[in-house]
């Protein structure tokens, strides 16, 4: 199930919040299990016992490597648990990626499995992961199945993050505080996010379908695309992790931001400490460190980084673009750490317009659906195999999206925010914003549900009655 | 108000707003079928375990809960607006209004549906006609042809496109018509054309043919008000129209048969015209096989017009120019069977389409 659908939002989210809240505070995680499993089960039924599954063996795996973290079992445990999870990840994701590849190399015909990929897989993988990993290194395991089910598969997260790590909610998992003042900013977060994903993400998400549908491809088409799809994945991810992050709030937990404004960096280190921070942090956490970090040498700490960045992009998809992806911000991390990011210090715009350029060519990498495709799209930048400068498709889609353009990059900065914050702190205004948000957010919900009722919009093709 | 207030009303509205929401959507009576978009509105889908296990309830709720949802129009109209008036779209779901005429947006011209309407044509020529058979083509240009390039939106060169259809359709003598239309000759709801204002492309057609039509037609207006297809798919507030119909002596006295349904049906079709779609009104709207007999002529000639539902809106008006005129609209009947019900022999035959339909052409069969 997605939030951005009717159903999330009219059927099973007002149910679950009458549950939730007439439950007693012991049954509220249980509530908000069973409607996890549903949430989950909505979109691929199957794979629910796959996540009960992974969930016993996180939590059998917990109080064991608990039990015996101090002797060598400890670690041998840990690994085991580990191997387990990712051998989930391997086969349902990245199997079919590797039988491909050796077929293609060493001329076989291995079948490949078709598997789906089942919803939330990386997600919840890697947070149970942290989980018997953080246990392994000194948090106590969780004895209550019911409350690390929860922690697994909790809907607000589950789907598209953030990566909620087991020590920073292991508290709330027991005890947790609801209030008016937390419910709505959470409501105010989620409708924000809601908004994100509707209004600006899916519209630029139609420019792109629409530039690649086009048979009439421009310099200026291509460009247009590579802006707009940078804005359309950032209003897309953090649209749904502030959606998760809200939420989470309204039933009482407090997750860790995940993005922070990752366009206005100045570098590409910069970028990526507001970018997916979760993930960032992960594999910090969990990859880095553990290979050695900086605390091995120079060399060493390049290869952790390529190791790293390499996982990185392969984590977002089982393709070569993925992995390109990631390569490509190990290197320029790599440059920066070496000797570009003393010198990008001394400059207050150009770094700006280098990282900005840099990502949104990471992300024509990140959405190429071949390399065919890859190269052809980062051909098409530089206007290479003689296709026009302009066309009449980018003109009109420059003009038909300009507006939905200028406010998805407005929104990308803290502009907006700064601007209500100024506001906020003059009494009159001040005043006139706590009077104005709660009609300005069922304006929003009004419009947002104007979109997703008008999404099944199919009309009958008339003219060739 | 203070903070503790304004949270208070912001967890009041959402409750309320997600409360209302659901409980309209269990208990409000569902409609089975959108006027607006016509057509058949999603079912809720069969609960059963095999259903839900394979996921194929889930995903039909989806589309049900969406279709089903309370207020569906009003809120369909709160996207457009918010499209174009706070997005400034361009267009809403491909459909765009200019100074009061709405069209979709029909871009670009497709070559290979060209070369595919083509083909059929020459297939139809290969099969039934000979030496003897005058054979015609005329391209309708679509409402866009009028508007889109003048209000910014992409275009077609439909030069280019009657050119090509020309080049592709060499076995045919072509009529052109483009010259003799505007925008105001079609509806500014619909994309059809209005039948009071194409007599002169009637005559046009005719006179190209060898034939002659004096045009006395009588105007009359359909008594209810007419709301065309982009109306309800626009969600847009516009006015409605007037749909005017001619009739003439030939078509007073026309007998019109339905060989799709073996029935006798008039030119005008009345009940129709109080319908979902009352452009239906000209015969009867999509039918495959039509004869319309002029028992006032004055003359023997007969005439088969391939044609699409523009077709339905002039065929009545070349009728005084022939004695019989068969109406075959080839995505509905395979051209492969109308040696059952056509005789070719001495016929005039005319290919009539708009390039709505050539240019989309794998509805022909």
């Amino acid at each position: 199930m997605l939030f951005s659908s009717i159903t999330f939002l009219y059927y099973f989210l007002p149910l679950t919040l009458v549950l939730y809240f007439l439950s007693p505070g012991r049954l509220k995680s249980a509530v908000l299990l069973l409607a996890s499993l549903v949430f989950y089960g909505w979109g691929e039924p199957r794979y629910v016992l796959l996540m009960v599954l992974s969930i016993l063996s996180g939590y059998v795996f917990g109080l064991l490597v608990e039990r015996y973290r101090k002797k060598r079992a400890g670690r041998a445990l840990c690994v085991i648990s580990v191997g387990i999870s990712l051998s989930f990840l391997l086969c349902f994701k990245y199997l079919d990626f590797f039988l491909e590849n050796l077929n293609r190399a060493a001329g076989l015909e291995i079948s490949l499995l078709g598997l789906a990929l089942p919803i939330g897989i990386s997600f919840y993988t890697f947070q149970i992961i942290s989980y018997t990993v953080d246990v392994y290194r000194g948090e106590r395991a969780q004895r209550n199945l019911i409350h690390l089910a929860a922690y697994v598969v909790m809907f607000p997260q589950l789907i598209a993050g953030p990566i909620v790590r087991y020590s920073d909610i292991a508290g709330q998992l027991t005890v947790r505080e609801h209030s008016f003042s937390g419910a709505a900013s959470g409501i105010r977060r989620f409708v924000i996010g809601l908004g994100k994903k509707i209004l600006i993400a899916n519209q630029l998400g139609e420019l792109c379908a629409g530039f690649r549908a086009s048979e009439e491809k421009s310099v200026l088409f291509y460009w247009l695309y590579a802006v707009a799809f940078s804005l359309h994945i950032y209003f897309d991810f953090s649209g749904y992790s502030d959606m998760a992050i809200g939420l989470g709030r309204v039933f009482g937990f407090r997750f860790l931001e995940n993005f922070h404004y990752p366009y206005i960096s100045a570098s590409i280190t910069e970028f990526w400490r507001r970018w997916h921070i979760s993930l960032g942090s992960w594999f910090r956490d969990y990859v880095y460190i553990p290979l050695g970090g900086n605390r091995k040498g120079q060399k060493r700490q390049l290869l952790n980084i390529l190791i790293v960045w390499m996982l990185t992009g392969f984590w977002h998809g089982a393709a070569w673009n993925f992995i390109l992806w990631g390569l490509y911000f190990a290197f320029f991390l790599t440059i920066e750490k070496l000797w570009l990011l003393k010198l990008l210090k001394g400059s207050r715009f150009w770094p700006h317009v280098y990282t900005l350029f840099l990502v949104m060519i990471s992300f024509v990498i990140f959405n190429g659906e071949s390399m065919g495709q890859l190269l052809s799209d980062l051909a098409g930048l530089v206007g290479t195999g003689g296709i026009p400068l302009v066309s009449a498709e980018a003109v009109y889609y420059l003009r038909s999206f300009g507006i939905v353009l200028l406010t998805a990059v407005a929104g990308a900065t803290p502009v907006f925010r700064s601007f209500m914050l100024k506001i906020s702190k003059d009494p009159i205004g001040g005043k006139v914003l706590n009077l104005a948000e709660p009609f300005a957010l069922a304006g929003v919900m009004l419009v947002i549900t104007a979109y997703l009722v008008d999404g099944s919009f199919n009309p009958f093709l008339y003219f060739r009655f | 108000m203070d903070v503790e207030k304004k949270d208070r009303a912001v967890c009041l509205m959402f409750a309320l707003m997600l409360a209302g929401g659901l409980l309209l959507c269990i208990f409000m009576p569902k409609d089975k079928y959108s006027d607006s978009e016509r057509r058949m509105l999603t079912p809720m889908p069969g609960l059963s375990a095999g259903n839900v296990w394979s996921g194929r309830f889930m995903s039909g709720f989806e589309d049900y809960a969406a279709d089903a949802f309370p207020f569906r129009d009003a809120f369909r109209r709160i996207k457009a607006v918010t499209a174009f008036k706070l997005f400034s779209r361009m267009d809403n779901n491909g459909i765009y209004e200019a100074d009061g005429f709405l069209s979709s947006v029909e871009y670009p011209m497709n070559e290979a549906d060209l070369e595919r309407a083509a083909e059929r044509f020459r297939h139809i020529c290969d099969k039934y006609l000979t030496e003897k058979n005058k054979v015609y083509l005329s391209v309708i240009p679509d409402k866009n042809c009028f508007m889109a390039a003048a209000s910014g939106h992409l275009a077609m060169d439909y030069d280019a496109f009657e050119g090509r259809m020309k080049e592709l359709a060499d076995f045919a003598e072509y009529i052109p018509i483009s010259d003799l239309l505007d925008r105001d000759d079609y509806y500014r709801t619909d994309t059809h054309w209005r039948q009071e204002k194409i007599g002169d492309v009637a005559g046009r057609l005719a006179q190209a043919m060898g034939t002659h039509l004096s045009q006395n037609y009588e105007v009359h207006r359909l008594d209810h008000d007419f709301y065309g297809v982009y109306h309800g798919q626009s969600a847009l507030m516009l006015p409605a129209e007037e749909l005017k119909y001619l009739t003439d002596e030939s078509i007073r006295n026309c007998q019109v048969y339905d060989w799709q349904n073996k029935r006798e049906i008039p030119v005008y079709d009345f009940e129709k015209g109080e319908g979902r779609d009352p452009y239906e009104m000209f015969l009867s709207g999509s039918l495959s096989l039509l004869t319309m007999e002029n028992p006032c002529a004055q003359t023997d000639k007969e005439l088969v017009i391939f044609r699409d539902s523009f077709g339905s809106c002039i065929g009545p008006l070349l009728l005084e120019g022939y004695l019989q005129i068969t109406l075959v609209d080839i995505r509905y009947i395979h051209p492969d069977y109308l040696g059952k019900f056509i005789d070719f022999d001495n016929c005039d035959v005319l290919f009539l389409y708009s390039t709505l339909v050539l240019n989309h052409s794998d509805t022909l069969k």
